[in-house]
This record gives structure tokens, sequence and C-alpha cells, in this order.
């Protein structure tokens, strides 16, 4: 089975194709582009969007290229129907929906987050593990029960990337600002005490934010480094408790926020103490990626058939613990 | 001295006190966390759950009885309760049992005490009665928004690890706790949690 992922939540634009034979997938291309706002400001999504469109064709056709194949020679199509940015998901749907019904290939709308942890699941091999999706959308804690990835911790305001990011642009870097601010909290060691918010296995980072952005004053590097040493701290504690409640023996960790270094040497050390193994997303795969919409839509299609034109959905809040999983 | 659990926040050992089985809590050093904010965590949270697992004895919520305490070392030597976690009951008792766990939370608010980690785990049924463990997260608190924070991580707790049992198990709970707080309260803290349930990422806004 040959499938084209199309993913559109953000602010990347990706196309990959993924060759799946029995339960093994290989990722035959993922071309991305990443809409980068000016320095200082957020994802603005009408700009994003416009991004996607002037570039969707260039992808796609690189595409295509690069895994060599021929768009007749394709059996699906998957594109990410949420959650995200309404004009952003609009443009790979209409993508999707346009070779979909040219070409004759069934269609089908994936959710990005479950795409996060399908995707995970294929690259590192974990088996059950109890996942923590930290990305610019989401902080939760998942672990699968009963036919759903059920939530046991979860962030109860903003996400750690959106952490990061605000802050980080609050000093006037270009979002996404974690691997900058990983960049300045390396050169300090001073630790400002911040507010720590552990609510059994919620966190809660809002407080942090504005406390953080009170302390930059006294340094940046000092403030990027209590601020990940806190947000980190809090992450950890919410995974160690989640592991101990559910007594998973393993631990995945996906989405962009996984490619912190600071953050997976504490979680390596939590899963030590709690004796689970420890998996953490290849850098390359770990951020929004066409190959993640593409192997989840493979997984579907061994148990649905492509959804018809009209139910070709976007959908900007579909939290991923209200999708059924039967595959 | 036994390891019985690994806890996310202590070590649990199995102890004795003048010959009676004993439980010590040890919040042993984080390596992972800032040295300057893992001393102030541990320090903060053995004082805080002593006092406070001593102070809702006296509005009647049976707690284990601390019979030692070493702020240096963060440990906490208590009583040593024989039965069963309600995490690991079957489904049919678990169900029963969110009647009296909603009373005692009900108790709890009503004298100005927040929780701060309600889960299935941190309740031990006994052939008497209903204990409840663990207030390293408790705090002090009158605030109708605290209170509903502590329900929320119940009602995560049972949508996430008793799916099955969600429905019937949130009914009894609530009963329970208006039992305990009166008709009139329990409305307000479940409005306001569907408040912080809003607030979520991707809950059901647009």
């Amino acid at each position: 089975m040959l499938c084209l992922g199309i993913e559109s939540t953000a602010h990347t634009f990706s196309c990959a194709v993924i060759e799946k034979k029995q339960k093994r997938g290989k990722i035959l291309s993922d071309i991305r582009r990443i809409y980068k706002p000016p320095e200082g400001q957020g994802i603005h999504p009408r700009e994003a969007s416009r991004h996607h469109i002037e570039n969707s064709s260039s992808i796609l056709s690189e595409c295509l290229d690069e895994s060599k194949i021929k768009i007749n020679d394709l059996d699906m199509i998957a594109y990410a129907g949420g959650p995200g940015l309404g004009p952003c998901l609009r443009v790979g749907a209409v993508v999707a929906r346009s070779l979909s019904s040219y070409y004759k290939i069934p269609i089908y709308p994936v959710n990005h987050a479950i795409g996060h942890l399908d995707l995970g699941k294929l690259l590192t091999g974990a088996k059950n593990p109890l996942v923590l999706l930290v990305s610019g959308g989401h902080t939760m804690l998942l672990a699968f029960v009963s036919g759903r990835w059920r939530v046991f911790g979860e962030t109860l305001d903003i996400t750690l990337g959106q952490l990061l990011d605000q802050f980080g642009r609050s000093l006037g870097f270009a979002s996404p600002c974690g691997r900058k601010i990983e960049e300045l909290a390396t050169k300090s060691s001073k630790y400002i005490s911040l507010p720590y918010t552990v609510k059994g296995n919620d966190v809660s980072f809002s407080g942090l934010l504005s406390a953080t952005k009170n302390i930059s004053s006294q340094g940046f590097d000092s403030a990027c480094f209590s601020l990940q040493e806190t947000a980190f701290a809090m992450i950890a504690e919410a995974t160690e408790r989640a592991l101990s409640f559910t007594n998973k023996k393993e631990l995945m960790i996906v989405g962009g926020v996984a490619a912190n270094k600071r953050l997976s040497s504490m979680l390596k050390d939590v899963c030590r103490r709690q004796s689970s193994k420890f998996f953490v997303v290849p850098l390359n795969y770990a951020g929004d990626c066409g190959s993640q919409i593409a192997w989840t839509g493979l997984l579907e299609s061994q148990v649905k058939k492509g959804a018809s034109m009209k139910d070709t959905f976007v959908k900007q809040s579909w939290r991923l613990d209200t999708v059924d999983i039967d595959y | 001295m036994k390891l019985v659990k690994k806890g996310a926040e202590a070590d649990v050992y199995l102890s004795s006190w003048n010959g009676k089985k004993a439980i010590l809590k040890i919040r042993k050093e984080k390596t992972y966390r800032n040295s300057v904010l893992d001393k102030r965590i541990r320090k903060q949270r053995t004082i805080k759950e002593s006092e406070i697992i001593s102070q809702v004895k006296s509005f009647g919520v049976s707690t284990p009885l601390i019979y030692f305490l070493d702020v240096n070392k963060c440990s906490i030597l208590m009583q040593y309760i024989d039965g069963k976690l309600v995490r690991d009951m079957n489904e049919k008792a678990i169900e029963k049992c969110c009647f009296e766990i909603g009373k005692v939370v009900g108790v709890l608010h009503k004298n100005g005490i927040m929780h701060g980690d309600l889960t299935t785990s941190n309740f031990i049924l006994t052939k008497k009665q209903l204990v409840l463990i663990d207030f390293g997260l408790a705090n002090r608190t009158e605030k109708p928004d605290d209170h509903a924070v502590d329900l929320r991580l119940f009602k995560e707790i049972l949508n996430s690890a008793h799916a099955n049992i969600l429905k019937k198990s949130w009914d009894n709970f609530l009963k329970g706790y208006s039992k305990s707080v009166g008709e009139k309260y329990c409305k307000k803290i479940i409005k306001l949690v569907a408040v912080i349930e809003s607030r979520g990422r991707y809950a059901t806004v647009v």
C-alpha cells in the first residue's frame, strides 16, 4: 500500500509517502517547509495558510519525485483533519480533496495528534507505552486503554510549546523559540525561583509564563535556564506520577519539544527511577510531518474505507481522546 | 527495610515503630531536578503533608497516624494501613466506593482543605473504613476553584484508568460529595469543573 500524507495543521506544510507491507512501514519521502513569522510574533493563521498555498504544489511534486512514484501509483491519500488552525487545515484538505477526486484515490481525514503517536510507535518500536506528547499544540500524558488513547494528565491551560514560544517572543525571538531558549539556558546555571504548579498528574504553565517574563530583566540566560528547569521538572514529575499510577514499563516522548536535550535527559532519569524503558522519536520526525498523517491513514485503511467527499471535514478542536481506534 | 513502592514522589518502605508495623515515606533527592528547586519542593511537601494529614483527622477523615517526622531528611514515619487500594479492586466495588470517596472529599472541602492528588490509588479500603493517604499536594484553601481542580482530577482518572465505569462512578462520587457539602455548593463546583475543562486544549469551543 502506498499512501500520501498531507500535513498542514500549523506552521508546517508537508507531504510524505509511506509504503506499508504487512505491519511494516517505510518512509519513501517526507518533504516539508515551515512558515516563519517575523521575529517577536506568533503564527498568523492567514499568513501561514498563504505560505502553505504558495508552497503546496512544489512540495507535492518534490515529494513524489523523491519517492520515485507517480500520483496514479498511490493507493490512498490522508490529510490532517485537525486539530489545528482552520485556514491552515483547509489548505491541506483542499489539496487532498482535489487529488482524490481527480485521480479517484480513496481519501482519509486523520487526527494529527494520533499521527504523532502512531508514527512514534512505528519508529521507536515501543509496544505499550505511556506517551508524553509535547508540542506547540499539545502537552498530554496518554495511554491506550480499551479502544482509545486516554488522557492521564495534561496541561490545564497553555502547552509547553506555547510557554517556550510566548516567552521567547517576549524577548523578541522568532517562533518557534525552543532551540534558542535551550541554547541560552546552557550558558547559565543560576536558578531564580519560579512558581512550580503540579496538580496531580496535571500541570499549569500560565503563571510560570508571567513570572518568567518578570525575571527576564535579570538576564536572558538565567531566565531561560530557570524557565526550562522549572517547566521540565513539572513535566517530569507529572510523567513520573502517571508512570507510577499506570505501572507502564515504557515511556515514549513525541512532539516538537521532544527535540530538547535537557527535557529528554530529565525523562531518562525518571525512567531509570521507575525502571521503565525510554523511547524518544528520532529528531527528524519529532515535529509535524506528512509521515505521521500517512502512517495513521494507512493504519486506518485496514479497518475503514475511504471517506466520501462530503465527510472530508476539517475540525479545529478535535481532541484525540474522542477518536475510537479499531486497528 | 523493605521497599513497598517506588512512588513518583517518594520511596515508601515497610518499617516499624515501637513494635508496630509502620510506613516510612522518604522524599529522596531527585537528580533530574535543579537542586535549589528540588530541596524547596521536598521540604515544603513533607511539612505540608504531615500537618494536613493530622489536621483532617479532626474533621473525621481517616488518615494514617504520623509517628515521626524528619524535615531534613524529608521523611515521615506513619501508621501502616492494612487494606486494598481502590484502584486495584474490581469494577463493581470501585463504582460503589466512589460514593464514600465523594463523601470524604466533600468533608475535606467543607473544612477548607484540598487534597491535590485525588486518584484511586490514594484511597485504601480497610475492613472498617476508607482511608485517604498521600497529602503531598494538599493545601489549605477555601477557594471553590481549587476544590473544582480536585474534582476534575478525579474525573480525569475515572475517564482514563476506569473508563468502563466512568458514568456510574462519577454519579456516585457526586452523590457522596453533595451529601457532605450540600446540593447548592456541589452544583457550583460542577459548573467550575466544566469551566476548567473548557480551558483545556482543543476542548469543544469552536
